[in-house]
This record gives C-alpha cells, sequence and structure tokens, in this order.
C-alpha cells in the first residue's frame, strides 16, 4: 500500500461507513485523493482535519446524522455526495456561512472523470449515464436486486449494534424515513436544490 | 469526402447551391445534389471540431463535467452563432400584473404568456448531434387533420406521396424497427418494405410494460384505448437485416473520425445528448460520405439572403469568426453566389433569416404556425426493480392515443416509456442522493436533522431508484398563427443579427390534449401497480415552468425539441410561404428547408418526415438546375455550356 498516501488512506478508511461502500470500492474509483483535495478546498484544510478527528472516534461502527453537530453533519454529507456524484453539492445557509462565506454556494462536477465514477449507479447494478456501456441488448435483461442492508454492512465490516432485528421491518422503516426528489422546476435547479417529493394531493386539500 | 474550407476562403465563390446550415436536412441535400454533379456550398453558423475523433470526445467529456444534462450540455455556448438553451428559463411567481410566469435569458426574448421550451444547437450537425434519434413516421391522418377533424392544418401532399421518401431517408439515416409493428400502425404501406436494421432492443422496462397490454385506459377527454407496448424506429445501429433492399443487406455505418467504431449500440443511455460511440446516427456520417463537391465551411454565420434582378435571389452574405464559445472574434462579411439558395437552418432560424432579408413574406406567414411536441411527464415507483438508466432513451411506447376518434376533442398523444427513470422529472439519480442525505438545508437555511448515511442510504437509493419509471407524453400541438417568431432592430446578438422574438402559449385543443395525457398516465401506473409520484403544483408558491391548470388541475408541459411550422407548406401564396417542395411561393430560386416547411407534425419526432421532405425536395432542385443549365445553353451557346464544370 506504499503507493497510496497515508492521509488519503485514512479518508477513504473514514469514509466506508459513510458511504456504505467498502474500502476496495472506495479505492477502485482512484478519486479518494481528488475528493479529499476537493472537501479541503471547500471546507478549509483545519476544519476538514477536525471533521475527520470526529468522524475518528465513531471508526467502524454506522454513522447516524444525530452522531454529528449541524456543521460536520453537512460535511459528512456532501463528501458522501461527491463519492456518489462526482460533484460538490450545495450546502445548507449556515454550514455554508461558517466555512466558506467567501465562496459560492454551488453544485460544481469534480471533473469528466469524477462524474463517471459517481456510485449511484452501483445502488442499483447501474452504469454511469454515457459510460461503461455494458453492451448491445443489456438493457433488456432483467435487473439484479440490490444487495439488503444487512449484506452491504457486513461487506463493508462495520459492527451492527444500532441494527438488530429482521431486515425486512428495517427496511420498511428506512424507505419511511426516506425522502425522494420532488418535480425539477427549471431545467437549470442543480439536482442537490431540486425540492423534496410530497404527499399526491387528496381531494379538498387547498389549492 | 467533403472538402472543409474556411469562410475566408470560399468567399466570392459561385457554386451550383449553397446551403445554410450544416444539420440533417442541409447535410441531406449537400450530399444528394453532389451525387448528382452539382457542386455544394454548405455554410454552418456554428463551430465544427466534433468531424475529428478528438473534438468528438471533447465534446463527451464537456458533457460528462456538466452539472444539468441537458441537450446542449456537450457544446460549449458560442457569443457570435448563439444557440437557445433549456437552462435560459425560470419560473416566476405571478404578481397578478399580466407578467408572464417566467423570465428568460438567452438567445431568444420570449414575451409569450408562456415560454417555449425548446432548444437546438448551432454547431456543426445542428440539432442533429444532440436528437434521440427517434424515428417514427407520421400516419396518414396526421396530413389532415382540418378535413378529418376540423383543427390545424391540411398538407399539400399526402403520406402516400412520402412513402418512397421515408424509405430513402430510413436508409440514409440508418433505421432500425419492426417492421410489422409500423405497418399495423399505418404508417408503413409498402407492403415488401423492411427496416434497413432489425429493431433496436426493447427494454427490461418495455417487458414490465407489457404486462398490461389489453388493459383498457380512458384519457381525461373520455377517450378510451385498449393498451400494446409498440417499439419505436431508431436511427441507432442495431443488427443488420439481410433481407433489406431486395436481399442487398445494409452495412452499418459507424463512427466518423474513428473507423470500425460505433457500428452497434452498446447502450451508453446517453443518445440525448451524446453517443460516446456514435452508433447514434448524426449529420457528421453524410458529411463524410459525401464526395467532393461538396465544400463545407464552418463558423461562417449567414446575416441575409441577397436579391437578384426579379424575384430571384443571388447567393448570401455571412461573416465569418475566429476562436470559441465566450472568446470568439467576429472577422469580416463575405459573399457567395449560387443559382440555388436553400435554408436549412432550424425552423427558428430559417424563420429569422427570411424575416431579416425581408424575402418569402407576400403571405404574411413567415414566423407564424410556430410549433412543438408539448411534452408533459407523469413518473411513478414501480413494484419491483425495473433496470432504468440502461439503453436508449425510449425503445418503446403507447401508440393508441395518437390516432382515430377523438382528436377533433383534443390534440393526440404519443406516450413514450423512457429508459431513463426521473430524470427529466426530478434530476435524479443525483436528485435523489442529495434527498436521502438530507443535504443543502431546509428552507430555513439550516442544517436538516433527517437523512441516511452509510448501509441504510446505499440500500435505500438502489432499491428505489431501481424502481423509477417515467412516461413522457408528447402531445401534438397544431399550427397557430398566434404562435411566432419575429423580430426586432434592437433586439440584436453580439454579431449584430436579430435575435429571434418567441411569442408562445398552449392554446385550448393541446392543453386538453395535455389533461387528456395526465389522465390517461394515472391509469396506467395504477394497472402496473405502481406509486404515482407526478406532480406539476407550484413549489412554495412558485408554479413550475410550463405551469397551467386545466379545469383546476395543475399540469406542466416541456419542450420537446420540435421547432416547426415557421415557413409553413402550402398549395396557395396567399397563406403559404413554401410549395410542397420547401421552394418559396415568392422566389423561384430559393428554397427553405426543414420542420419549418411543415404544416403539422402529428405526434411523431419530426426528423424523418424533414429528411423525407428533403430528399423530395432535392429532386426538384435538380430540376431546376438542368433547367437553368438548358436556359443557359440556349443564351450563351453551347461552347459557354461546355466551360461549365
Amino acid at each position: 500500500m506504499a503507493s497510496i498516501p497515508a492521509d488519503v488512506q485514512k479518508f477513504i478508511e473514514q469514509c466506508v461507513a459513510l458511504t456504505g461502500f467498502c474500502e476496495f470500492d472506495l479505492h477502485a474509483t482512484g478519486m479518494g485523493q481528488t475528493y479529499l483535495e476537493t472537501a479541503r478546498d471547500q471546507v478549509g484544510s483545519a476544519r476538514f482535519e477536525e471533521f475527520l478527528k470526529t468522524l475518528a472516534q465513531r471508526e467502524g461502527t454506522l454513522v447516524k446524522p444525530k452522531d454529528l453537530d449541524s456543521t460536520d453533519r453537512e460535511i459528512a454529507r456532501a463528501v458522501v455526495y461527491l463519492w456518489y456524484t462526482g460533484a460538490w453539492p450545495r450546502l445548507a445557509e449556515t454550514a455554508h456561512t461558517e466555512l466558506r462565506p467567501n465562496e459560492t454556494n454551488t453544485e460544481f462536477v469534480v471533473s469528466a472523470g469524477s462524474y463517471v465514477e459517481g456510485l449511484v449507479w452501483h445502488t442499483f447494478n447501474g452504469h454511469p449515464v454515457g459510460a461503461r456501456p455494458p453492451g448491445f441488448g443489456t438493457w433488456s435483461v432483467r435487473p439484479a436486486e440490490p444487495p439488503s442492508i444487512c449484506q452491504i454492512t457486513k461487506e463493508c465490516g462495520l459492527s451492527q449494534k444500532h441494527e438488530e432485528g429482521h431486515s425486512d421491518g428495517v427496511e420498511a422503516a428506512v424507505l419511511a424515513r426516506l425522502r425522494h426528489p420532488g418535480p425539477l422546476t427549471a431545467r437549470h435547479v442543480p439536482p442537490s436544490v431540486v425540492p423534496a417529493a410530497r404527499a399526491p394531493r387528496q381531494e379538498g386539500d387547498p389549492r | 469526402m467533403t472538402v472543409e474550407r474556411t469562410g475566408e476562403q470560399v468567399h466570392q465563390g459561385r457554386y451550383d447551391a449553397v446551403i445554410v446550415g450544416a444539420g440533417w436536412s442541409g447535410s441531406l441535400l449537400a450530399k444528394n445534389l453532389s451525387e448528382r454533379g452539382w457542386t455544394v456550398l454548405l455554410l454552418e453558423a456554428g463551430e465544427g471540431g466534433t468531424q475529428t475523433w478528438d473534438g468528438y470526445l471533447e465534446s463527451v467529456a464537456t458533457f460528462r463535467s456538466a452539472v444539468a444534462k441537458v441537450p446542449n450540455s456537450a457544446y460549449h455556448r458560442n457569443v457570435l452563432a448563439p444557440s437557445p438553451d433549456v437552462l435560459d428559463l425560470s419560473p416566476r411567481p405571478s404578481t397578478g400584473n399580466g407578467t408572464p410566469p417566467y423570465t428568460a435569458h438567452g438567445y431568444f426574448v420570449q414575451n409569450g404568456a408562456h415560454p417555449y421550451r425548446t432548444d437546438y444547437v448551432r454547431a456543426l450537425g445542428g440539432a442533429g448531434m444532440h436528437w434521440l434519434g427517434a424515428v417514427p413516421r407520421m400516419h396518414p391522418e396526421d396530413f389532415a387533420t382540418k378535413t378529418r377533424f376540423g383543427y390545424g392544418r391540411d398538407w399539400p401532399i399526402t403520406a402516400a406521396d412520402l412513402q418512397p421518401f421515408y424509405a430513402a431517408a430510413e436508409r440514409e439515416l440508418g433505421v432500425a424497427g419492426n417492421t410489422k409493428e409500423q405497418r399495423e400502425l399505418g404508417v408503413i404501406t409498402d407492403h415488401d418494405y423492411v427496416y434497413p436494421m432489425h429493431e433496436v432492443p426493447t427494454s427490461h422496462i418495455d417487458e414490465h410494460c407489457r404486462k398490461i397490454d389489453g388493459a383498457t385506459i380512458t384519457d381525461g377527454m373520455g377517450v378510451e384505448r385498449e393498451l400494446r407496448v409498440t417499439g419505436l424506429p431508431q436511427a441507432r445501429n442495431s443488427t443488420p437485416n439481410p433481407g433489406y433492399d431486395s436481399k442487398k443487406g445494409y452495412r452499418p455505418k459507424g463512427a466518423v473520425g474513428l473507423p470500425n467504431y460505433g457500428e452497434r449500440c452498446v447502450g451508453n443511455a446517453s443518445c440525448v445528448p451524446i453517443c460516446p460511440v456514435q452508433a447514434k446516427s448524426s449529420p457528421l456520417r453524410l458529411q463524410h460520405a459525401s464526395n467532393d463537391k461538396v465544400t463545407l465551411a464552418t463558423r461562417s454565420v449567414v446575416t441575409r439572403v441577397l436579391s437578384a434582378r426579379g424575384k430571384r435571389v443571388d447567393g448570401v452574405e455571412y461573416r465569418t469568426y475566429t476562436g470559441s464559445g465566450t472568446k470568439a472574434k467576429a472577422g469580416a462579411h463575405h459573399r457567395v453566389k449560387a443559382d440555388i439558395v436553400i435554408l436549412a437552418g432550424h425552423a427558428i432560424e430559417n424563420a429569422r433569416l427570411l424575416l431579416h432579408s425581408g424575402l418569402a413574406n407576400s403571405s404574411t406567414q413567415v414566423g407564424k404556425n410556430l410549433m412543438d411536441h408539448p411534452t408533459t411527464l407523469a413518473w411513478a415507483l414501480a413494484d419491483s426493480q425495473v433496470g432504468p438508466y440502461r439503453g436508449p432513451g425510449h425503445t418503446s411506447g403507447w401508440e393508441e392515443f395518437r390516432f382515430g376518434k377523438g382528436r377533433e376533442k383534443r390534440s393526440p398523444f404519443r406516450i413514450e416509456i423512457s429508459n431513463w427513470g426521473w430524470s427529466w422529472s426530478t434530476g435524479a439519480p443525483m436528485s435523489n442522493v442529495a434527498q436521502a442525505l438530507g443535504v443543502g438545508g431546509g428552507k430555513n437555511g439550516r442544517v436538516k436533522d433527517e437523512g441516511l448515511f452509510g448501509p441504510e442510504l446505499r440500500w435505500a437509493l438502489g432499491d428505489t431508484i431501481g424502481r423509477q419509471l417515467q412516461l413522457q407524453i408528447a402531445v401534438e400541438q397544431p399550427a397557430d398563427p398566434r404562435n411566432r417568431v419575429t423580430i426586432a432592430p434592437d433586439r440584436t446578438d453580439a454579431m449584430g443579427n436579430p435575435r429571434p422574438i418567441i411569442t408562445y402559449d398552449l392554446h385550448d385543443h393541446v392543453r386538453k390534449g395535455v389533461y387528456a395525457a395526465y389522465i390517461a398516465s394515472k391509469g396506467i401506473f395504477k394497472e402496473l401497480g405502481a406509486k404515482e409520484m407526478t406532480d406539476h403544483r407550484p413549489v412554495d408558491g412558485v408554479p413550475p415552468l410550463g405551469h397551467f391548470l386545466y379545469d383546476g388541475t395543475d399540469l406542466t408541459y416541456q419542450g420537446a425539441g420540435h421547432g416547426a411550422g415557421t415557413h409553413i407548406m402550402g398549395e396557395r401564396p396567399e397563406d403559404s410561404v413554401v410549395d410542397s417542395y420547401q421552394k418559396t411561393h415568392d422566389h423561384p430560386n430559393l428554397y427553405a428547408v426543414g420542420c419549418g416547411s411543415m404544416p403539422s407534425i402529428g405526434t411523431s419526432n419530426p426528423t424523418l418526415t424533414m429528411a423525407a421532405l428533403a430528399l423530395r425536395s432535392a429532386e426538384r432542385i435538380h430540376q431546376d438546375l438542368l433547367a437553368l443549365r438548358r436556359k443557359a445553353t440556349v443564351g450563351a451557346g453551347l461552347k459557354a455550356a461546355k466551360e461549365k464544370p
């Protein structure tokens, strides 16, 4: 592992619990160094070190939003967004004001290569749109089921002390907490600014 | 192969034909006319570059780096040959004093009640670079909606007149399709015909939808249809059909600039805006296949058509530039002469040029009758993994609401089954990541408490993104003179050329069609056991772009990129701009070709019909040129004629 700088190695180890992807998968993107630099650049080097220190206290266990104070929570989300999409998102205003008040708070794609390495495509056994084509006619094939939470947790080598019980019940509870994206109200709205989906309108709802 | 020259180099040249715009129509005509021995100059306002493999890869990288992967995201903005972009429009809260519910920045000036949401790109290949590659033929009844259903305008020709040209266009574009299905739909009438290539395999999503074949759905205007999933003909390389062309077969044409590449679709799933392997057909192929009687000059912005004696035109004036994008620098004005001038820009560009040149407008119809396919989106979560974001944009649809009884009540519509999840409707799958994480803060700007991390996040995204269904329902918009393009002296671009001023709205027949389609989508999702997620309501009091209310129901429309109607075709010079050969009524040697000529566009993506019209025009232009030569022979004697190249 001599070829991998220590800070990148450490960063990747710490991103396993945040992303739900194992160390090997994160390395395989080839983006560790780039993302570490991007995060340092966006958050400030000292502040990002502080964040990583806080995260280190929880190493090897699952991370819940309430485990982190609000700014650390937003940094963690931005880092995961980076891994999943190859882009740095727009941050919550309060976090942005605290971290980088003099920079614009807007989503950007780190590079053409980072887009291709987005992990979101792996979650549903897909491929990045516009890259890594799976071959003629593969779109006809029945897609594989994504792995369960239990399988993912095991694969990542994370302890499961918070996740006892039947996986069906756990997964239903996760779906109940999950927010879907709502309508893209204009084409220039970046993905990280799209509003949450709303409950369908019922008879008698006010307009 | 096409000869490439700069605009400066071709200055003062003389050609049999000059063609303005190197998109589908222009490239088809250039190839066809040069094969008949005529010299052709193809002037393109935009930049080239994509005809080399390195240049093409640069466009692929530009697309990958874009935050909003919209149709123009593979091309940078050029200030001297500007393009309209769907990113130019923003919604605006109603102020109640009659201001429109949107703002428009960029190339188009828009002053209509609702935004014209369609773009195009001024670059080598034109919108034929970012198109999807969907090539359904129009149905016989689409050509006569006025006579048959009492709305819109009739064509001066019929579907039967176009059949041979449709077949010729399908060869030039390289079409893969299921001939039997299209024959059953009634759009192919030749019993012996087969497409050059077997149909592009349909998607697993299509298969998922096929389980409700036979279900009866009622649309919002009470029109009832029994559903059957039907494949989409596509200009995309698939498996060649050995039975094509009396068993001569068909050899797919692949990438330009990289031999033996792109001869079959490999499922990049990014046809719009760019196919990384060029398995999707583009005008670059035609330019590559043309002979050296075609000269191409990019970065040559035609500013006006030049009048000659009498009703004839003489050539065009154009202005060159150097550099690219925002750093482009305007150069000098130039002129070329030609016996035939052919405007083959986008419908809106052709209208703009005619208006600015003060030509072909004795009917006062130039710029009027602007159309698109207003497209309403419907989206839902399926009950199982369906495999979105794989394969071409859509491989099948429901065709039943396109034809027949009911058109008199509301515009017909074609239901495209999307293979690309909720990307168009919600910005997915990136927006799924943002929402699942809870990044970006709440309305108060504070960091959100709730959100997912780690294994829960990965699982939830996989489970739900993998179940995304989206329908894109394209609604016919009839010709209506109120929808129009104009120009004004004080509205110019950086080169001083007039910008298109667009006045646009959705009138009653279309609105009914959009509503009917929305209700049909609800019925479909119910049959599929999918959870409907469609939402056209205002967000925080601001109606989304393209929002309108129909009978109290919130609806929105998108643009389809199908601009048409602006130099409308007809028999009578009093109420139309071009004849059925796309020759202007007013000028015997000026043609305006493209979707701008179409009196109606039915529910078919218009490129194939446009290509068929271009090939039909090529025959007439050839005859015109022959007649001119005969005349020259008689006038100047045989010797002079022999000196002609």
